[in-house]
Parts: C-alpha cells; sequence; structure tokens
C-alpha cells in the first residue's frame, strides 16, 4: 500500500467579499496515495479551484482560511509562512493552470522562464545543461526542442498547453495539480493532451490532482473521483465505484446527464435548479433544495462524511443503494 | 527585429522629409517674400547676396526653389544667421546643441527612471493617504505653470538656500584663462556618457545566458572597469574642474525638467503595474515560487513597463518644450534659447534652422523609443 | 415614406428606463419625453461628476476666476478710479515707489509700470477664458470630425489623417508656436485659431477615432445605410452626436493646453496682446524684477493663476473622464 502524500483535514476556507463571506471550501478532507491521480469534478463556483489553489496557498489578499490542515508529505502547509511556501511551491508540488495561454510570460523566451523556475529551486546551475534539461522535457511533453528559445505567442494553443505542462515538471515535483488543463483547447488536440499526461503520468510516477467540470476528461484520466459541490466534497471513491454506484443523489445527477454515443438513445436528465450562493449556504445538506430524495434531516443536519466500505466515501443522508 | 528596425527607420525618413517640406511652406507662406526678408539684411556683401541667391533660387519659379532648398538642406547648408552674423546657421547650431542635448538626455531619462520606480513602488505598498498624495502632487507638477516652476526653483534653491548657481552653464570666474572652451568640454561630457552607456549595455548582453554566480560577478566586474575606464580618462585630463563646473550648472535645470515629466510616468507606471498585477503569469509567477522582489520586477513591471514606453515616446516633444522654457528661465545658452532669441530678433534663418534642429531630434528620439519598445515587447515585431 | 425617413435619422442615443418611467413617459408628447429624457441625463451625470471630490475642487476653482472676470469692469465702473486703476493704462499716483508691495489700496501691489497687479490679473482672467474656449471649440471640431472621418471611410483618407497626426503630435507644440509666431504676428484670436487646427488635427483625432469606429459597429448604423442615409448624414447625424461626451472630456484638455501654450508665448513676449498672465510676468524680467523674490507680487499671483486655472479644466476632466469612460467607473 502506497503512503499518502497529501491529506487535508477538514479544510474551510471563505473570501472576504463586500457583499460578505463567501464560503468557498467547507469542512473538505480527502487523502491521496503516492502516484495515484485524483479526479475533482463538480459545477463552476463549487469551490475546486479554490481548494486547488489552497494547497499551494495561492490565496488572494481576501481569502481567509477558517480552520482545517492540509499535510503534505507529514508537513502542515497551513500555518506556514510564505517564504516557508515558497520551499514547497514548484519544487514539490506544482501547478498547470487554467487557460494556460496566459500563464507565461509574454516577454520572455519559453526556455527561460522554464531555467528561471529550475534555477531558483535548484540554485547555481550550468546554463547549458539547463537548456538541455528543457530540451529533453520538451521532448517528454511531445514538443519539439526547436521551438524552446521562441515567444509565447509564437505557439498554437496546443503548444503552449504542452510548454506549460513541461514547466510544471520542470523541478521534478511529488504532486502536480491541473486545473482545467484542456477546456481553452478543441477535442482532439484536447484528447491528445490528456492521454499523454496520463502516460506521463504513469511514466514518472508523479501523484496528479485533475480538475475539471467535464466528467468525460475526469473519467479518462482518474483513479479515484471527488465530486465537490457548493464548496463541499461530497463523495469520493475509485473511477469504478463511482461510475457504477453512486451513493450520493448529486453524482447520480451528473452520471446521468452525460449523453453517451453508444446505446439507445435517452432523455437528458438534468438536475434542476441552480447551485446555491454561497454568501449564504441552504441549512444541512448544501444539495437538499434540488435534491429529489431529500427528507426533512436533510434541511436540518449537514450529513456526515463516512465510509462507505473499501474508501468510497459520501455525504448523505438517504444514499442511493445498488 | 532588424526587419522592424529597417522599417521603422525606412518611415521616420520619409516622416522627416514631408516634414522639411512642410518647413519649407511655412517659409513661403510667411506675409511678405521672405526671399527680400534673407537678401534684406544691409551687413550682407553684394558677393554674398549674389551666393544666397543662387543657392535658394531666389529668383527662380516655386517648384525650383523648392527643390534647392531641400538640396542645400542636404548638404547641410541652412543659410547665414542675421543675428550672428557673419556665421552660418549650422555653426551655431553645432555650437549650442551639445548642451540642450545634454539637458534633454539627462533630464528626459532621470524622469522616467524616477517616475518609474516611483510608480512601482507606489503600486506594491498601496496606502490610502499616501496615494492621495502623491496623487495630488502629481497632478499639481503636471498641471504647474513651467516659467514660474523654474522660478520658484531658483528663489528657493539659489537665492534661499545658496545651494545652486542663479543661471547659465558656467562660471565665468573659473574659466578665465581656460585652455579649452566650454564646448570642448561639454563634447567630451556627452561622448564619455555616451561610451559609457553604450559599454553596460553590451556587458549587460553579453551576460544575459550565463549561470547567475558567473553572472553577477561578471556584471560587478563590468561596472568597476567601466567607472575606471571613466576616471583613467578623466582625471588626469587637466579640465576636470571645467566639467564638473558645467555639471555643477546642470543640476537645478535637471531637477526642475524632470520634476515636471515624472509626475505623469509616475501615475501612469502606477495604474499599469495595478492592472498588469491581475494578469495570470503573475499568479504563475508566485507558484513558481519566486521571490517577492523577481516577480515584482521581472514579471510585473517588465509588462508593466510597456505602456509607460509608449508614453515616454510622446513625453519627448513635451520634455524639448519643457528644454526651451527651462534654458530661457535658467539662461542656459542651448538650442531652445537660441530659437527663441531668434524669433524675438525676427532672425529667421535662424529660427527655420532651429526649427529644422529641433523636428529632427524629436523625429529621432521617437525612432530610438521605438526601437526600444520593440525590444521589449516580442509582440511588436511583427506588426 | 417622408415619416419613416425622419424616424431614423434621430440621433440614437441609448437609454435605460425603469418600468414607472416607461408607463409615464407613454402619456407624454414627444417634445416632453426629450425633454425629460435629456433632464434625467444631466441630473445622473451631475450626480457620478459630483461623487469625484476632484473634479468638484476644479469646478470650484473655475467659477472662483469666472466671478473675477465678471467683477472687473463692474469694480472699474463703480469702485476703481480707472486712472489708477486701469490694468493697462492706469498709474498709480498713490504710491511712491513702483513696483509697490501689497498695501490697502493695492491688494497685490502695482507693477513696474505703477499698474495695479489685482486689476490686470482680473482683466487678463476674461481673455484667458476667452482665448481657452475659442480653441477648444476649434480643437474638439476638428478632432471630432478627423475622427470620424477617418474612422468611418478608412483607407486612404484615414492613413492620411493618421499619418498626418502622428507627424503632429511628434513635434514639440510650443516650439512650433514660437516658429509661427517670429513668421506671423499673433494675437489672441489668430494663436486661438492656430492652437485649435495644430491640436485638432493631431492627438484629439487619434483618441476620438478609436471611439468612432466601436460606433461604426453598431446596429443602427447598418439600419441607417441599409435605408438609404448618405454618408455625410450618417457621420453628422448619428456618429457625432455619440462622440459628444468625448468630444466635451477633450475640450477640457484643450483649454488646458491652450491657457497654458499662450502663457508661455506671451511670458516669452511673443504675442500681440496687451495684457495677460503671461505678460506680466515677461513685464517683470524686461524690467529686470524677474529674478528677485523681494517682488514675488509680480511673478506669484500671475503663475499661480495660471498654474491654478489650468489644473481646474484638467481635473474637471479627469473627472469627466470617469463618467464617459464606463470603464473607469467605480460601480
Amino acid at each position: 500500500m502506497a503512503e499518502s502524500i497529501l491529506k487535508i483535514e477538514n479544510f474551510t476556507m471563505h473570501y472576504m467579499t463586500k457583499a460578505g463571506e463567501v464560503s468557498a471550501v467547507d469542512n473538505v478532507s480527502l487523502e491521496i496515495r503516492k502516484g495515484e491521480s485524483l479526479g475533482l469534478v463538480g459545477e463552476s463556483g463549487c469551490g475546486k479551484t479554490s481548494l486547488a489553489i489552497s494547497i499551494m496557498k495561492l490565496l488572494p489578499e481576501n481569502a481567509v482560511i477558517k480552520g482545517g490542515h492540509i499535510y503534505f508529505d507529514g508537513t502542515d502547509l497551513v500555518p506556514l509562512s510564505e517564504d516557508e511556501m515558497r520551499r514547497f511551491r514548484w519544487r514539490r508540488i506544482s501547478m498547470i493552470f487554467q487557460a494556460a495561454m496566459n500563464s507565461l510570460n509574454p516577454v520572455y523566451r519559453v526556455s527561460d522562464q522554464i531555467i528561471e523556475a529550475m534555477e531558483t529551486h535548484f540554485g547555481n546551475i550550468d546554463y547549458s545543461e539547463a537548456r538541455e534539461k528543457v530540451a529533453n522535457l520538451f521532448r517528454l511533453v511531445g514538443l519539439d526542442p526547436k521551438f524552446m528559445d521562441q515567444y509565447p505567442h509564437e505557439y498554437s494553443g496546443g503548444m503552449r498547453q504542452r510548454a506549460v505542462i513541461a514547466m510544471a515538471l520542470a523541478c521534478e515535483p511529488d504532486l502536480i495539480i491541473a486545473d482545467e488543463p484542456t477546456t481553452a483547447l478543441d477535442v482532439i488536440v484536447q484528447d491528445n493532451i490528456l492521454r499523454e499526461l496520463k502516460a506521463l503520468q504513469e511514466k514518472l510516477g508523479t501523484t496528479m490532482i485533475y480538475i475539471s467540470h467535464d466528467i468525460a476528461v475526469i473519467a479518462e484520466v482518474s483513479h479515484r473521483i471527488g465530486i465537490m459541490y457548493a464548496g463541499k466534497l461530497v463523495e469520493l471513491a475509485d473511477a469504478e465505484e463511482i461510475f457504477h454506484h453512486p451513493i450520493h443523489p448529486y453524482t447520480a445527477g451528473l452520471m446521468s446527464a452525460f449523453p453517451s454515443i453508444i446505446g439507445p438513445k435517452r432523455e437528458l436528465v438534468t438536475i434542476p435548479g441552480e447551485p446555491p450562493d454561497l454568501l449564504n449556504p441552504p441549512s444541512g445538506c448544501r444539495f437538499h433544495p434540488r435534491c429529489q430524495y431529500a427528507t426533512e434531516i436533510c434541511r436540518e443536519k449537514e450529513p456526515e462524511f463516512k465510509d462507505y466500505g473499501s474508501g468510497h466515501m459520501a455525504s448523505c443522508w438517504n444514499p442511493l443503494e445498488g | 527585429m532588424l526587419r522592424y528596425v529597417l522599417r521603422r527607420l525606412g518611415q521616420i525618413v520619409i516622416t522627416l522629409f514631408v516634414f522639411l517640406t512642410l518647413v519649407y511652406f511655412l517659409l513661403e507662406a510667411q506675409p511678405g517674400d521672405y526671399a527680400q526678408t534673407f537678401l534684406s539684411n544691409p551687413k550682407l556683401t553684394k558677393e554674398q547676396r549674389e551666393a544666397l541667391k543662387a543657392q535658394f533660387g531666389l529668383d527662380r519659379p516655386l517648384w525650383e526653389r523648392y527643390l534647392r532648398y531641400m538640396g542645400s538642406l542636404l548638404k547641410g547648408n541652412l543659410g547665414i544667421s542675421f543675428e550672428h552674423y557673419p556665421r552660418s546657421v549650422v555653426s551655431v547650431i553645432a555650437e549650442r546643441a551639445p548642451r540642450t542635448i545634454l539637458l534633454f538626455l539627462t533630464a528626459q531619462i532621470l524622469s522616467f527612471l524616477l517616475g518609474f520606480s516611483a510608480g512601482k513602488v507606489l503600486a506594491w505598498r498601496r496606502g490610502q493617504a499616501f496615494e492621495y498624495v502623491l496623487t495630488i502632487g502629481g497632478v499639481t507638477l503636471y498641471t504647474v505653470f513651467t516659467p514660474w516652476f523654474g522660478l520658484m526653483m531658483i528663489w528657493i534653491f539659489a537665492y534661499i538656500l545658496h545651494l545652486f548657481p542663479v543661471g547659465k552653464f558656467v562660471t565665468p570666474t573659473l574659466w578665465r584663462g581656460a585652455p579649452v572652451d566650454a564646448n570642448y568640454v561639454f563634447i567630451r561630457i556627452l561622448l564619455s556618457a555616451f561610451v559609457a552607456s553604450l559599454a553596460l549595455f553590451l556587458v549587460l548582453l553579453a551576460t544575459r545566458r550565463l549561470n547567475l554566480a558567473l553572472r553577477r560577478g561578471l556584471r560587478g566586474a563590468g561596472v568597476l572597469i567601466i567607472l575606471a575606464g571613466l576616471l583613467a580618462y578623466w582625471l588626469p585630463s587637466g579640465i576636470t574642474r571645467y566639467a564638473l563646473d558645467i555639471l555643477y550648472h546642470l543640476i537645478l535645470p535637471v531637477m526642475t525638467l524632470t520634476l515636471i515629466n515624472f509626475a505623469g510616468m509616475m501615475l501612469l507606471t502606477r495604474n499599469s503595474m495595478l492592472e498588469t498585477m491581475r494578469e495570470d503569469f503573475v499568479m504563475a509567477a508566485r507558484a513558481k515560487g519566486l521571490p517577492e522582489g523577481v516577480i515584482r520586477d521581472k514579471h510585473v513591471a517588465r509588462n508593466a513597463m510597456l505602456p509607460v514606453i509608449t508614453s515616454f515616446i510622446f513625453s519627448i516633444a513635451f520634455v524639448l518644450d519643457g528644454g526651451v522654457i527651462t534654458e530661457t528661465v535658467f539662461s542656459w545658452p542651448g538650442m531652445g534659447l537660441t530659437l527663441l532669441e531668434a524669433a524675438v530678433a525676427q532672425d529667421i534663418p535662424m529660427v527655420m534652422g532651429g526649427l529644422v534642429f529641433t523636428g529632427t531630434l524629436a523625429l529621432l528620439g521617437h525612432l530610438v523609443a521605438d526601437i526600444t519598445y520593440a525590444y521589449l515587447d516580442p509582440r511588436i515585431r511583427y506588426t | 415614406m417622408e415619416e419613416k425617413t425622419k424616424v431614423i435619422t434621430k440621433p440614437k442615443v441609448e437609454v435605460i428606463l425603469e418600468e414607472e418611467e416607461r408607463k409615464r413617459l407613454k402619456e407624454m408628447p414627444l417634445w416632453r419625453v426629450r425633454l425629460y429624457l435629456t433632464w434625467r441625463e444631466i441630473r445622473n451625470n451631475w450626480r457620478l461628476f459630483s461623487e469625484n471630490k476632484i473634479g468638484l475642487v476644479g469646478l470650484g476653482i473655475i467659477i472662483f476666476y469666472a466671478i473675477m472676470a465678471i467683477a472687473h469692469p463692474i469694480l472699474m465702473k463703480w469702485v476703481w478710479d480707472p486712472n489708477i486703476y486701469d490694468p493697462i493704462v492706469g498709474y498709480s499716483y498713490d504710491e511712491v515707489l513702483q513696483p509697490a508691495p501689497p498695501s490697502f489700496r493695492h491688494l497685490l501691489g502695482t507693477d513696474p509700470l505703477g499698474r495695479d497687479v489685482l486689476s490686470q490679473l482680473m482683466y487678463s482672467t476674461r481673455s484667458e477664458f476667452a482665448l481657452g474656449i475659442l480653441a477648444a471649440i476649434i480643437t474638439v471640431t476638428i478632432g471630432t470630425t478627423v475622427g470620424a472621418v477617418a474612422a468611418y471611410f478608412g483607407g486612404i483618407i484615414d492613413t492620411l489623417l493618421m499619418r498626418l497626426a502622428d507627424l503632429i503630435i511628434m513635434l514639440p507644440f510650443v516650439t512650433i508656436l514660437i516658429v509661427l509666431s517670429a513668421l506671423f504676428k499673433m494675437n489672441l484670436i489668430i494663436l486661438a485659431i492656430v492652437i485649435g487646427i495644430l491640436s485638432g488635427f493631431g492627438g484629439t483625432g487619434i483618441v476620438i477615432k478609436s471611439q468612432a469606429l466601436t460606433i461604426k459597429v453598431r446596429a443602427y448604423i447598418e439600419a441607417a445605410k441599409v435605408s438609404g442615409g448618405s454618408n455625410w448624414h450618417i457621420i453628422f447625424r448619428h456618429i457625432i452626436p455619440n462622440l459628444m461626451p468625448l468630444s466635451f472630456l477633450y475640450m477640457m484638455f484643450s483649454v488646458t493646453s491652450a491657457i497654458f501654450s499662450e502663457a508661455v508665448l506671451s511670458f516669452f513676449g511673443l504675442l500681440n496682446i496687451r495684457m495677460s498672465w503671461g505678460l506680466m510676468i515677461h513685464t517683470a524680467q524686461t524690467a529686470g524684477y524677474l529674478l528677485n523674490p523681494k517682488t514675488w507680487w509680480l511673478i506669484v499671483p500671475a503663475g499661480l493663476s495660471i498654474t491654478l486655472l489650468c489644473s481646474a479644466f484638467y481635473l474637471v476632466g479627469r473627472a469627466l473622464d470617469e463618467i464617459v469612460n464606463p470603464r473607469l467607473r467605480k460601480r
């Protein structure tokens, strides 16, 4: 059994806005083992990106951590200062941002930006050695090293995405968080990149967290899947389990909302209503206003996030059978 | 990059040509015959009168006069000044121009550096009262009446505090019996500044691709060598105290010109920095674990700089204008003051010569700024 | 057919109304509706404008100087003895030494020629305003037309106009004015026209053109074209009215620039006028009192006034910028 590399315990984070306090991430607990890939799914605004940037403590000024722990390889990241966090960033945990196009600085060459990351964490490195490393990284992600010294605006969308992946791998991190890595790309490029990412992960043994609202994408690349709704983690299980035996009604709803090319045509079942306003989240279970199985207790008390057998976690008062 | 430079150069040459043509037609458009004005100087000898007639084709049709004028311009002949007779306009310009260039370059570079750094700090550390004060101060400096401001500076620093001389650019007593004239020293100052900057730039360029420790070491060594070189040239030359005297007189005018111009740049930098800080690549830089200073300078400032450089390009004209006013108030005998005196004395050849000089300087400044911008923003090199 | 074209020719301005207002307006005749809408627009804009303290400060200064300009002829007619207080030909017999320092009789002292400084200051205010506003009107008229034409027609007209504008903004403004004043005798009106033409074909055109470009692509322009509106008709009836807010904004900056330029030129003594703030400083210079801090009243009031009035228009312009440019609005 591989050891756990990331353990999030009862983590809560709010944003202080002019309109009030937004409960972006509420009491989330999860654990990832080394070499595993976890997929986080949810609608826009459900807190998955907030959780991701919380792990790297890249929070904006108006964000406040209300409680909980994030244990990375044994160290709790929550109380660490900016200076201390810097040692972890990129070297131990790196990130592939949403809309990667814009995460490259337009005025520097791509190779220089990757070397900058290496220089920061590996200190005094020889310049030609660094360039050799960058060339290798490029080949690893499927880019021709001859493009190394060009500027970001000279790359196509897919190339930029690969460059950003290469940059994320530069310092050989233990954990990579990929936030919607393919959302801005067309379907074909998306497919290629997903397959390459999966192959890379298996080859290098890096732990990965994939974040997406697209369950099809998550299904392709994850070992385990976590479903987030309104800032809470409502279900967490192996990919197979999630698809064939969902426990939480929201999960089931997501599955049915996914059209299938094969098989007979069936009516698309959507989940009625809209995601709740996180300034004033619903009482009790946050999903109850939209849930067809909701009962009295769902409105009153928040369900516990518990294990339903062999690591399949969910929080629901009326879990689905079968 | 080279293609871009050549293209811009071509455009500037065309613009210069159009400008000179307009200058010529301005001359023609004057009430009264400019030919008469040129020839009416009673001090001209008969031969000179004939020579002028031939040179400018003053008794020929319009298009021929135009061609001859442009021709003589290209040959560097701008006529003979009335006031400074018998000196030619070009010789007067050659004498006065270095002084203006020194003032202009120093003020322009300082106001950019000062404005940019102040704006950078202002954006990075936000504080209510601080910002308010600086904004009000900035606007005041931006709209203050320049001659009045110059006078205030003189009153405060020269009269009351006795820190700086009241005007002019040399202290006559010091220069009595000097082995060389002021211009000689001037050109040396300009040249050494130019050579030192070029050397510094080359050092920076050459050490870009080395590893960290070697890079810092070599750059430090380079700076020291350049400084040593400067000292080696100036100290034994015997004219150092004259150079220092000129620089001493330069301080107050430069300070005035810089203060007036830096406010706009500071406010613009601040706004630009605030906008750039919201970009995704800044968050990515933080994620890479880079230190605060590096993020602020290498990532945010480097990008925020771009709109500021654009405004810098436009401010060239303003600094040249400000230069004319500053030269007048401080009696700094550069091209600006010369132009003004010529205008008051109705010395038309000199006025036109001054216009040609200023216009050419402005266009050149524009070209340099454009190229600098293209160097800093790789995206623009393809337009 | 006549009726239809009339409807389309009204300049299209976007207005957002509440339900209640809409109901009330349905009852009123057309002219009253338009009056109401105009009043509503003015009221809203005033509210936005006054939110910004800086704009109010600027406006206050402008009103202060306007009062000075109006007060002067009144003072001259009824309060002051014209022999002493006339700004150009008066002479203060009541002072022995000229220039005299400020006193009760002469609140800002007298100039080297014995004329009351306060009277000069107030008298010049009128011409400063006149010059500024005239130059601004000309600048903005030309600039708006240039911008609209360049945006609408595009192609070679656009290139020519923009190249011309590029040339003008590259060259130092004051320097050109100095040269012009050497070649042509300039008084206030000619100066205003010259400043107006130069600025109009220069930077203002470029800014207005970008705004005009965004208007050009709107649906009602297409509609106007399709229904047979001629080019000039579209430009003057549709595009330009929508550029008005921006034009008005740039008028403020033009006034600042015009007053400043005039002051510089009269400080140099290159202008053919009888009295202005710049000229007051010039008089001090020719009499040798320029660098003397003891005769501060010769320089400070005039210089301060120029600075204040220029800043005032600039501040009002900045505050207007927040209204006109929706990107900058705080809401």
